[in-house]
């Protein structure tokens, strides 16, 4: 077997990198997958609560390098699915308590045993970005329709350009408002994807249900009415190779929207 | 207060076709980003651009008389391809003389500068072993500023 190493990143921080990397891996794995997740961000780790893993790491990436214990043994299965597992990073140490070349090969160790290896990247364009990036081959840039976030964007797909080891990026909007959007207060995902000129893999809405996701420790992948996490759901088959329509966002639900809708459609017809 | 709160209402009211052509928060964000991401990918500052700005206004006043202040130069992307936009309101077409004297008032110029920088050549060259290079140079710059405000001031008659 030979993994897919997938590194996710975004340049800015807070625009939903761990998220995405907890929502797709746990929804990559719900497919019979076999997901490993390497949370890359030292000092600053946040994968293993988002997975609600936090009380079971007992190794972390830091002392798989340092020899501490074998690989396999820092390896946190996740709780609900035996398909998925974390590597965690150290909550104690720095950015440089793990080399590329070092992280380049834990890469290929894993790539032995799973389908997926998901290389959750730090924020910012330095040493922690090189690292996470070194093992991978493919990448996710995960940008909201925000100004700097897309401005951020821009600059890591051109970092990402230049590297060699990167065959294929792709650009996931997160936290899109379609009722913003309509009111033409945000930047649609049109355009976005024709400034980034970047092939889209997902589109996820705003949705408030991420937050008390995240305080369970529940990635929100696992809740069916949620359309976050239809939204990711269909990342992970698209990643998987499934040609999966986007969906539509601004869809009103209910009789009374769907008048408003048909009304208001009457009224500014362009 | 009351009176002039209807009044506003009703201006308001009358001026909201007008205002749907007033630029939306999402075309502010689109434009504000795609100049700064050509300027990122581009290495060119606003500094840059204002200089070339300049240079051109200077280029094509021999030949048009423009709207020097509503030259528009900005770097557009269409797809892979980037461009350079110049957008000039031309005021007049210059007729042939003021062309050639303007060309002529140029070569001349050019001619000057040439010779100036030979003697100068000549006075470095006899002043090896002093250090009045600096000063020199100094006097170089301020000899071409002058004929650029002479031009100026002729097309303000």
């Amino acid at each position: 077997m030979s993994g897919r190493v997938i590194v996710i990143t975004s340049g800015k921080g807070g625009v939903g990198k761990t998220t995405t990397n907890a929502n797709i891996g746990t929804a990559l794995a719900k497919t019979g997958k076999k997901v490993v997740m390497i949370d890359t961000d030292l000092g600053l780790r946040n994968l293993d609560l988002l997975l609600g893993l936090e009380n079971r790491i007992v190794y972390t990436i830091v002392d798989v390098v340092e020899e501490r214990c074998k690989l396999k043994q820092a390896l946190v299965k996740d709780k609900k699915n035996p398909n998925l597992c974390l590597l965690a990073a150290a909550q104690t140490r720095d950015k440089t308590a793990v080399t590329e070349e070092q992280l380049k090969d834990i890469c290929e160790k894993l790539q032995k045993d799973f389908d997926f290896i998901l290389v959750d990247c730090p924020a910012g364009i330095e040493q922690g970005f090189q690292n996470a990036v070194a093992g991978a081959s493919e990448a996710i840039v995960v940008t909201t329709p925000e100004m700097s976030a897309v401005r951020d964007a821009d600059r890591i797909i051109g970092l990402l350009e230049a590297k060699e080891e990167i065959k294929s990026y792709k650009l996931l909007l997160n936290r899109v408002r379609p009722n913003l959007i309509k009111s033409n207060d945000m930047m649609s995902v049109d355009d976005v994807v024709e400034i980034l000129s970047a092939d889209l893999i997902g589109i996820i809405p705003e949705d408030t249900g991420i937050i008390t996701s995240t305080n369970k420790g529940e990635p929100i992948v696992n809740d069916e009415k949620s359309l976050a996490g239809k939204a990711y759901n269909n990342v992970a088959r698209r990643i998987i190779g499934e040609d999966v329509p986007f969906l539509d966002l601004e869809e009103p639900k209910g009789l009374v929207a769907k008048m408003k809708k048909f009304f208001s459609g009457l009224k500014g017809d362009k | 207060m009351l009176l002039q709160n209807l009044y506003n209402k009703v201006l308001g009211f009358f001026r909201q076709t007008e205002q749907e052509e007033v630029e939306s928060a999402k075309d502010t964000a689109c434009n504000r980003l795609r100049v700064v991401l050509m300027q990122d990918r581009t290495n060119l500052t606003p500094e840059l651009m204002d200089r070339m700005r300049k240079e051109l206004v200077e280029l094509l006043s021999k030949y048009v008389e423009m709207d020097k202040e509503a030259l528009d130069l900005s770097l557009e992307q269409d797809g892979e391809q980037v461009a350079l936009m110049l957008s000039i309101p031309v005021i007049r077409a210059k007729d042939e003389e003021e062309i050639k004297e303007a060309l002529a008032k140029e070569d001349a110029e050019e001619d000057n500068q040439n010779e100036e920088t030979s003697e100068k050549d000549d006075e470095a060259e006899d002043e090896q072993t002093s250090d009045d290079e600096e000063s020199s140079e100094d006097e170089e710059a301020a000899d071409t500023e002058e004929p650029q405000e002479e031009i100026e001031e002729d097309k303000k008659d």
